[in-house]
């Protein structure tokens, strides 16, 4: 007779034929058994943690690390500034923060996104996970969030850390949160939406392939073809046909977005978006469609790999 | 004022958590790759124990693991394991089910506890108790003192090792073995199916253990299943299979020749079959000719017992391949 229960029968046969004065007998697990949700978030934290590198050597975290560092670097200027010259100086607006760190995003997902989604592949390791207490499709969502967290990493963090800076640098600490408190919404709303964008571009094309180098070559190509093809066809068309030609880029997007929810306008720097007037609530629905169909994507692979 | 213990969750199954159900029931399991046929309309009910599954490669026994995981859905069938339906209760049956599969699956760059401790996780168990049973089943496994060294750096032996290891670390209820000593050397070999019998009998695990080797099948299994171009050609328990025979095995220390020559003048039929003779146990005379022979020709006796028939003599075992047959197919 067969049960699913626990077991509370404790075998302690010792077996000599393994020589080991050790043996104490196989013991049966009587704790509990978690199910489908503790799998999924396991896998989450442990994909994060590879992300990052850590429980690695100093090597595996040098990339991740690296450009987490760069990225915080305009924070840490506006703040060395803030700190310096007493008057509210804005050397970086937050709605411009990433704008200037768009390439980095960019590498940053070329290379973490063909290692979340290729190594299982890669080393067959997916059949040990199908096989245990979760769906294919729970695997592409643990993924996927493991992977905009890192991204957020990447986003928030240094929006925060500029917030945080300014808030210790002004003369009045609750004035200076009565004032700006709006834009931690703001920056909230727009790392999510960024981070999402990304990642979901990243993984939609890495999961295809167990390859490290041709995933990250085709990520880097392909932020790199869509702000490209989407310039030529705003430009070639003009703003009031070639706008919606935007929309295909996830960076446009996410610039657009990011400037509406800030409650500002585009300015010259901004050019395209400026001349495009597209209205936020088409931003936001097109970066969510974007992400919902990349993460779509994702489960599809999921769903028909082989394993 | 008394703290009650928190509640342990358990997520396993409300429906049949014990039953009386077939242990695994499969029901015109089929399988088609467009117009490949892998597994054509299987009907199996096993009950619990050591099952071998023997076929020629191809036959469709790693589909028929495939599809009791839930890695590969059926065209067309059910199947159930322990109450549960394969394809609708995947996760939560698969909490009490290991799978080790015939290829590589490790990751190069983890060591071997933190490898096994994260797959403990993903089977459903807790964090700290992930750990502890890691610990415990690598010491079972023999792995012990590698156990935080990085998988690249392990043997063919280690690896298969490790492999065993994650099936087992959640304590399943059955234990989906595929191929498990391909690779080994003829030690690994021996010291993986002992193992694996371990598990049947000490552990009170289920095993089905899928094998192209009829000699390790025989060795390990209670209960044998053959497919054969994706159907059961054949499943019974293995005492059913090898039961003994009329046929008595003597061995002797001298010219076995001359014994059988000897035997044979009073009337019995003497083949020789190696070093020993397989003689006919017609009536109990037989076994006075046989101490007489013995004696007059001074020789020594080492063996004489009834012959037990070897699974290979069951099936069309191809030559040359003493004691490792290929059944055909």
């Amino acid at each position: 007779m067969w049960s699913l229960a626990p077991q509370a029968k404790v075998s302690r046969v010792a077996n000599h034929a393994s020589g080991s004065i050790y043996e104490l007998g196989y013991q049966r697990y009587v704790g509990a058994r978690l199910g489908r949700r503790h799998a999924v978030w396991a896998l989450y934290t442990q994909s994060l943690r590879s992300v990052f590198g850590i429980g690695r050597s100093g090597w595996a975290k040098a990339a991740a690390f690296g450009l987490l560092v760069i990225a915080l670097l305009p924070a840490v200027v506006q703040l060395s500034i803030a700190a310096i010259v007493p008057a509210n100086v804005d050397v970086v607006r937050p709605e411009d923060y990433y704008a200037q760190i768009e390439p980095l995003l960019a590498i940053f997902c070329a290379v973490i996104a063909p290692e979340l989604m290729g190594r299982d592949q890669r080393t067959k390791t997916l059949s040990l996970y199908f096989s245990r207490a979760l769906r294919r499709e729970d695997y592409a969502i643990a993924k996927y969030a493991a992977m905009v967290t890192a991204m957020l990493a990447m986003t928030l963090l240094p929006q925060l850390l500029m917030f945080a800076g300014n808030m210790s640098a002004a003369p009045d600490v609750f004035r200076y949160l009565a004032d700006n408190w709006q834009d931690l919404p703001a920056i909230v709303g727009s790392a999510l939406l960024l981070s999402s964008l990304v990642a979901g571009a990243g993984l939609a094309i890495a999961c295809q392939t167990s390859s490290r180098t041709y995933s990250t070559v085709a990520i880097a190509a392909a932020f790199l073809l869509t702000t490209g093809i989407a310039t030529a066809i705003f430009e070639a068309a003009g703003p009031s046909a070639g706008k919606y030609a935007l929309l295909l880029s996830p960076f446009h997007v996410a610039r657009g977005f990011t400037i509406w929810i800030f409650g500002s306008i585009p300015t010259s720097d901004n050019r395209q978006l400026m001349e495009a007037n597209i209205r936020g609530s088409i931003y936001t629905l097109d970066a969510i469609a974007f992400a919902v169909i990349c993460l779509l994507v994702v489960i599809r692979r999921y769903w028909r790999i082989s394993v | 004022m008394d703290v009650a213990p928190r509640a342990k969750r358990t997520s396993a199954p409300a429906p049949s958590m014990s039953g009386s159900a077939p242990f695994i029931v499969s029901r015109g399991l089929t399988k088609r790759y467009g117009s490949v046929t892998a597994l054509d309309a299987l009907n199996l009910e096993l009950a619990p124990g050591v099952i071998g599954l023997v076929g020629a490669n191809g036959a469709g026994k790693s589909t028929f693991i495939k599809l009791l995981l839930g890695l590969l859905e059926p065209t067309s069938g059910s199947a159930q394991v322990m109450g549960l339906d394969v394809a609708r209760d995947g996760p939560t049956l698969r909490q009490f089910v290991g799978y080790m599969p015939e290829h590589d699956c490790l990751p190069p760059d983890a060591t071997g506890t933190e490898f096994v401790a994260h797959m403990a996780q993903i089977s459903g168990l807790p964090r700290a108790a992930a750990r502890e049973r890691t610990a415990e089943i690598l010491r079972h496994v023999g792995l012990f003192e590698a156990r935080y060294r990085q998988i690249n750096g392990y043997s063919t032996g280690m690896k298969q090792r490790v492999k065993l290891a994650q099936a087992l670390v959640h304590d399943p209820r059955l234990v989906l073995l595929d191929e498990p000593t391909n690779g080994l050397d003829p030690q690994g070999r021996d010291e993986m199916l002992t193992m694996i019998r371990r598990i049947g009998t000490e552990f009170g695990v289920a095993v089905i253990l899928s094998s192209h080797l009829l000699s390790e099948i025989e060795r390990v299994c209670d209960h044998l299943v053959e497919i054969e171009n994706g159907r059961v050609a054949r499943s019974a328990p293995m005492a059913e299979l090898t039961a003994t025979t009329s046929d008595l095995v003597v061995e002797v220390e001298g010219d076995s020749a001359a014994l059988a020559d000897y035997l044979r003048k009073r009337g019995a039929t003497a083949e020789p079959r190696g070093r020993y003779l397989l003689v006919q146990h017609t009536n109990d005379d037989v076994f006075d000719w046989i101490r007489d022979g013995v004696v007059e020709h001074g020789m020594g006796l080492i063996r004489l017992e009834q012959s037990h028939r070897r699974l290979e003599e069951l099936f069309d075992v191809e030559p040359g391949a003493a004691g490792e047959g290929v059944p055909r197919g």
